[in-house]
């Protein structure tokens, strides 16, 4: 952004270099590599069970390592699958949760406003939808003005309708508080409108990358990735 | 968690008025039988008598001041033990360590019926204020402990990876995840210790007293007062209730959020 090419080494919100992440005897993250860069958006594809959680919850300091290094400026905010809200909490509490400096109630409902659900700061969590609750799930990681964002299948268990527009105000949120995103999912069209760099992973490690805007037609994407994750062609119903 | 609603062709209000009938049905048929001397004098007077030596005794000044010490005892006795319960049931539940070296033995001591150890408390303390306060405690402090320590176990750990996900302090993760969420256990504790609380007083008590809601029973069986046995009985049975009805409130009031505590369904 600022000095353009040269060091890169302040521009980026992680460097993952060698990682190693095993359950005993299973070998799960094996030499991992990953950097990614300030502002960037990158999403995590890859077969049910490689290790896309597990990348996750080492990068957001919740599970130890057995090797290798990461560097992340700052604690990264996570939003989980499950949207974790507190249920004994109304939702300004439960968005300002952790927030140490004073007007805590003034930022929550700051980011409340921003996820549309404004009017909502005294409710309780129980009255939300699935929906409303990850978004509330969103502001209280955003609140934290993270420099990093980690998303694990945020809207997987959202109905198509509302995750499309939850796409439409994850990118403004996106847009406007400039984090950089790593989000794990399942679905590739999701990981195409969202992100800018697309990474496979395989094997422990992440073995192909795809920079979106380096296509011009969307639907080529699709296909490379569809192919890379195991699909060949006619196989895929798209 | 799902709620399962009957649907009746009764309005909640004729519920309520039913929910009280037969009660009100046995007090009359109690008071019938006993005027028309189908159950004598000396096996149960009937409810207006009672009344009636409620009156006399409020009014010779010996009910109040008795039910004052009786309701003392219990009151001391249940914060000593509900107080103890409470700190090890947060030792034990934080701690693993405090786990290691007092859970056993404190399950082991919960075995043993509290009410068995009377002979031992009387030995002890003798048959004074400190052997019923003693017993009162004793029996308060384990349904507590368990249900403190139950409490936190049972917190979901995806809430406690959020709040480290957030960064909160260790303070923090205890004032807004550990305790809130072990409250609802803590409460039952509670409400299940003011129970054994009055269990426990009654049978303290009874065994020896020289004031009292016991002593009066006790004063009275000397001179086959049932009138006063069983207003003794009754009033044991109000402030259980009362008692009851303050725990339901302060979980209503505390677990506003709890679905299954809410006011409105
Ligand atoms: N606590 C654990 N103990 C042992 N093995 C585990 C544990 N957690 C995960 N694993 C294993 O690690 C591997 C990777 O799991 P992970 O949850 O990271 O997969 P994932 O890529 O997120 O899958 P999905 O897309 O289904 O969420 C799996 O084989 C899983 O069985
Ligand atoms: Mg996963």
């Amino acid at each position: 952004m600022e000095t353009p090419g040269g060091e890169q080494e302040t521009l980026e919100v992680v460097v993952v270099q060698g990682l190693v992440r095993s359950y005993g005897p299973k070998v799960i993250l094996n030499n991992l590599h990953l950097r990614i860069r300030k502002g960037e958006f990158v999403a995590l594809l890859g077969e049910s069970g490689c290790g896309k959680t597990t990348l996750l919850r080492v990068l957001a300091g919740l599970d130890s390592i057995q090797g290798g290094t990461i560097h992340t400026p700052g604690a990264p905010a996570v939003v989980f699958q499950e949207h974790r809200l507190l249920p004994w909490e109304n939702l300004w509490r439960n968005v300002s949760l952790g927030l140490h400096c004073g007007r805590a109630k003034e930022k929550a409902a700051k980011a409340l406003e921003e996820v549309g659900l404004g009017d909502r700061l005294d409710d309780w969590p129980r009255n939300l939808s699935g929906g409303q609750a990850q978004r509330v799930a969103i502001a209280r990681a955003l609140v934290q003005e993270p420099k990093l964002l980690l998303l694990d299948e945020p809207f997987a268990s959202l109905d198509a309708l509302t995750r499309i527009k939850m796409h439409k105000l994850l990118l403004s949120l996106i847009a406007a508080h400039k984090p950089g995103v790593l989000l794990v999912t399942h679905d590739v069209l999701e990981a195409i409108v969202l992100a800018d760099r697309i990474l496979i992973m395989r094997d422990g490690g992440i073995v192909k990358e795809y920079v979106v805007k380096d296509y011009a037609d969307k639907r080529t994407v699709q296909a490379d990735l569809f192919e890379a994750l195991g699909f060949a062609g006619g196989d895929s119903p798209y | 968690m799902k709620k399962f609603v009957f649907s009746t062709p009764m309005g909640e209000k004729k519920l309520f008025l039913l929910s009280w009938a037969s009660p009100v049905m046995i007090v009359l048929l109690w008071e019938v039988y006993c005027r028309f001397g189908l159950i004598g004098p000396e096996i149960l007077p009937p409810p207006s008598k009672v009344l009636l030596a409620a009156i006399t005794l409020a009014e010779s000044g010996a009910l109040l001041p008795d039910l004052g010490i009786s309701l003392k005892r219990a009151a001391t006795g249940w914060c000593i033990g509900a107080g103890t319960g409470f700190l090890l049931g947060l030792a034990v539940g934080f701690s693993s360590i405090a786990r290691a070296v007092l859970d056993r033995s404190i399950q082991m001591l919960r075995a043993v019926p509290f009410l068995a150890l009377l002979p031992l408390v009387i030995v002890w303390f003798g048959v004074g204020e400190g052997q019923k306060i003693f017993l009162v405690a004793l029996g308060v402090s384990f349904p507590v402990y368990i249900n403190t320590t139950l409490g936190i176990r049972q917190l979901d750990p995806k809430l406690l990876e959020m709040g480290s996900t957030q960064r909160l302090t260790t303070y923090e993760t205890i004032r807004r995840i550990i305790f809130p969420g072990a409250l609802p256990s803590i409460l039952m504790g509670v409400r299940y210790s003011l129970a054994t609380a009055w269990l426990a007083l009654v049978i303290a008590e009874t065994i020896g007293a020289s004031a009292g809601i016991g002593f009066l029973a006790l004063d009275a069986r000397e001179f086959l007062q049932t009138d006063v046995i069983v207003l003794t009985i009754v009033i044991y049975a109000v402030i259980g209730v009362c008692a009851d009805a303050a725990a339901r409130f302060l979980e209503r009031r505390l677990l506003a959020w709890h679905p299954n505590y809410s006011p409105k369904r």
